[in-house]
């Protein structure tokens, strides 16, 4: 019975000792000002995940919130109570109390993340950016004091983006890419081949590779961000101009390198890389969001189409390939840069060649 | 007039006189002839058939290696059974093969001694008649007369070239000639009266080995001792054939007038050639050669070594970027396939290097050639020191045109493979 007492001693000078705090606060407040001012706070409708959908800036010192027409803020949210929530101000400091609705309020303080606790009919304390749920809606608490985050000093990219995005940029931009891909079907055709069908070639590439970029802007919309249409538009075209290039210069490289070299390596990191920027920047552009959640969902978009596309490739892979696997890149004699071997050492390297297969044998058995 | 009467006679008669020899061969012949039937053991059904004949009073009896080979390849699946002409069957076992001349000898259990074929010691005259007995697509024994129409020319191994009909399931018969000796075994046919004989010395020396070593030996033939047999023929014999090709000069011959190729002038491989000069809506000129060694050695139903393949092909750009052209240059690289057939328990899948190449014999002349060389190779699993090799060099020095030679080599041995590659390399430049 005396270590109960005692804890209830406890309990109770503890909970004076914070009323205290705050009324030390508040006495200090209603000392700067007359204490004739009402109450001033600003409640904001927030979506799951703390978009803000609403702001109501209040001076009143009682505050009633629910579905019916008489309250200060009007919920449409069915599963709230037509008279659901009420904040009351007194010395200095905001009450609030569930009006015994039906499904009940919870509240989140700031400082105890992710912990909720029931809001009770008895009116309880409530602090700067506790967030309370009622219904299927939130509602965010904020004062006038309350600190807002440093302000974001322009950063190189924000001019590098209004250089792409400009519309002469755009223009240029996906002008070049379908070039390029004009030159690619001109390459890869075996037969005599007119301008008309190289056009229409490349017009299709055009299109089917803007709808990326429109896809990701027309999300950013519906996520109620600026959907930045040209400039996502722009930075996609110029990464996949980019890519190309990349890829060219890989492909020179493994032309003029040996095998067992780390060419190819290095050109799926160089991929991996710029498919990573490029979904970087496209979340950068068209999505408000912390520098963390950005790095995540790139890695994530990244991770999704390379690890998917191994994952094809792995599952399209027989059991057995009869049919030898090998570079076969070769170019016109211009990009040939690298001196050439001769017979004898090509001779001696590849008895390797034949103690890597005589190893797959005996390890397979 | 009477001369063509004097023809038909003879004609007829001569027939008259082939048909009674042919029905008195097989009457006398048939106790000794059997069909060789594969048994699947779980399902208790035959899986493959042949034909086999008795050469031994004791119960040996020679066939082919490809009627037997699921046995030899996978003992504790088949078992091996005879039939005679009396409706007889039992068990037999496997005692010794040659996989090289296609040749197996299996042993039945006899309790008296019994009527064997006699094998000929002389070989047959060219036109010579031969009768070639066997179970055709299991129908029942017959006897087939054919002639004798000497080796077949492009064979590495000896094979007869038999003017008669030959269809399976006569696979292991043999052939014999007037005096009812033994002068060959069935083996293969490509249709319209043309049939492959295995000369009977083969089967001799064969069958002499096999006594020799059951003389000091007789021990049971196990598995392992099968698959060594066959281990070391291919061994031998890839050395023999790569020992001919090596020795041999190669000689030099232009393609399309522009590149310099090896030839190599030996008659079991056979060349082949084609252009696209009738193809005026092409925009790559090409001229392709390709020589090809169709020594197809049976191991199993999807196992076949020892042929080789060789190809050249020279392409010219008739009006076009050197960008293009070299974009379509390099299709005819990137989808090189094997030379012969293999699956996965047979061989291991194939590693690759490449590197770009100047040959040395022709380095610092017009002539030279600067290549992308590729070469791979993948090893056989169940005979070691064997591989398949598969060889592609394109040239890459000008602008317009190009040069393309492969070669695919199958069951050599690794100093051999490489010693080809090297020849082979060194003797291609243009010209």
């Amino acid at each position: 019975m005396e270590v109960i007492n005692k804890s209830q001693a406890f309990d109770t000078s503890s909970e004076t000792s914070i009323d205290s705090l705050i009324e030390d606060n508040t006495t200090s407040l209603a000392d700067n000002n007359t204490p004739t001012i009402p109450g001033e706070i600003i409640i904001e409708e927030i979506s799951r995940n703390h978009k803000l959908l609403h702001r109501h800036c209040l001076q009143q010192n009682n505050i009633n919130i629910g579905r019916d027409y008489h309250n200060d803020i009007i919920l449409t949210d069915p599963y709230i109570c037509p008279k659901h929530l009420s904040f009351t101000f007194a010395d200095g400091v905001w009450h609030v109390k569930d009006n015994d609705s039906v499904n009940g309020s919870l509240i989140e303080h700031i400082k105890s993340k992710k912990v909720k606790h029931e809001l009770q009919a008895k009116p309880q304390v409530i602090n700067n950016g506790d967030v309370i749920s009622l219904g299927k809606s939130q509602l965010r608490i904020l004062f006038k004091n309350h600190q807002v985050a440093d302000t974001i000093p322009y950063s190189p990219f924000e001019y590098l983006i209004d250089l792409i995005r400009n519309p002469v940029a755009v223009v240029m931009s996906i002008a070049l890419f379908m070039l390029i891909a004009a030159y690619n079907t001109y390459l890869n055709q075996s037969t005599e081949i007119n301008i008309s069908q190289l056009l229409v070639n490349a017009f299709t590439k055009g299109l089917l590779y803007s709808i990326w970029p429109a896809s990701v802007a027309l999300i950013s919309h519906l996520t109620k961000n600026d959907p930045r249409t040209l400039a996502q538009i722009g930075i996609s075209f110029t990464f996949f101009i980019v890519m190309w290039m990349a890829e060219l210069v890989t492909e020179i490289a493994e032309f003029n390198s040996a095998s067992n070299n780390l060419v190819p390596i290095i050109g799926t990191i160089l991929s991996i890389i710029l498919a990573f920027s490029l979904f970087w920047l496209n979340n950068y552009i068209g999505f408000q969001t912390t520098a963390k959640r950005r790095i995540i969902i790139a890695l994530g978009f990244t991770a999704l189409l390379f690890g998917g596309d191994y994952l094809i490739q792995y599952s399209n892979q027989p059991e057995f390939d009869p049919r030898p696997h090998y570079n076969s890149t070769i170019m016109a004699p211009s990009y040939l840069i690298a001196p050439s071997n001769n017979v004898e050492r090509f001779i001696n390297e590849s008895n390797t060649l034949f103690e890597q297969a005589n190893q797959a044998a005996q390890d397979s058995d | 007039m009477k001369v063509f009467f004097t023809l038909i006679f003879i004609l007829l008669s001569y027939n008259a006189f082939a048909d009674e020899q042919a029905e008195a061969i097989f009457a006398q012949l048939t106790p000794s002839l059997y069909q060789i039937k594969l048994i699947d053991k779980a399902s208790g059904e035959k899986s493959s058939i042949g034909s086999g004949f008795q050469i031994s009073e004791d119960g040996i009896i020679a066939t082919n290696y490809h009627v037997i080979s699921s046995y030899a390849r996978h003992p504790e699946k088949y078992r091996i059974e005879y039939l005679d002409h009396q409706g007889n069957t039992d068990e037999m076992d496997l005692v010794s093969v040659d996989v090289i001349n296609d040749l197996a000898l299996v042993k039945r259990t006899v309790t008296n001694a019994m009527p064997y074929f006699q094998i000929s010691d002389e070989k047959p005259i060219k036109g010579e008649q031969l009768f070639a007995l066997g179970n055709p697509h299991d129908l029942g024994m017959i006897v087939v007369p054919g002639t004798y129409n000497g080796l077949k020319k492009e064979s590495f191994n000896e094979r007869i070239h038999f003017t008669g009909s030959i269809n399976s399931g006569m696979s292991g018969g043999p052939v014999v000639n007037n005096k009812e000796k033994v002068v060959g075994i069935n083996v293969a046919t490509s249709g319209n009266q043309i049939g492959f004989l295995v000369p009977h010395d083969k089967l001799v020396t064969l069958f002499n080995i096999y006594k020799k070593q059951s003389e000091n030996v007789s021990t049971l033939v196990t598995h392992d001792l099968i698959k060594q047999q066959i281990s070391s023929q291919l061994i031998a014999n890839q050395n023999k054939l790569m020992d001919a090709l090596l020795n041999n000069t190669w000689q030099s011959k232009e393609l399309a007038g522009k590149a310099i190729i090896p030839i190599i002038d030996v008659p079991f491989i056979r060349c082949w050639g084609d252009s696209n000069a009738d193809k005026s809506d092409a925009i790559i000129e090409a001229v392709v050669a390709n020589c090809t060694l169709d020594e197809n050695t049976f191991i199993a139903a999807h196992f076949f070594t020892g042929n080789i393949e060789i190809e050249f092909s020279y392409m010219r750009a008739k009006d076009l970027s050197d960008n293009k052209f070299y974009h379509l240059y390099q299709k005819q690289i990137s989808h090189a396939g094997a030379g012969n057939v293999a699956s996965k328990d047979d061989v291991t899948e194939y590693q690759c290097r490449h590197d770009l190449i100047t040959p040395e014999s022709s380095a610092n002349t017009t002539k030279a050639m600067n290549n992308k060389s590729i070469l791979c190779t993948r090893a056989y699993k169940d005979y070691v020191g064997l591989f398949d090799v598969l060889y592609l060099s394109a040239s890459i020095d000008k602008n317009q045109q190009g040069l393309v030679s492969h070669f695919t080599l199958a069951g050599v041995n690794q100093k051999n493979a490489l010693a080809f590659t090297s020849k082979f390399m060194e003797a291609i430049s243009w010209k």
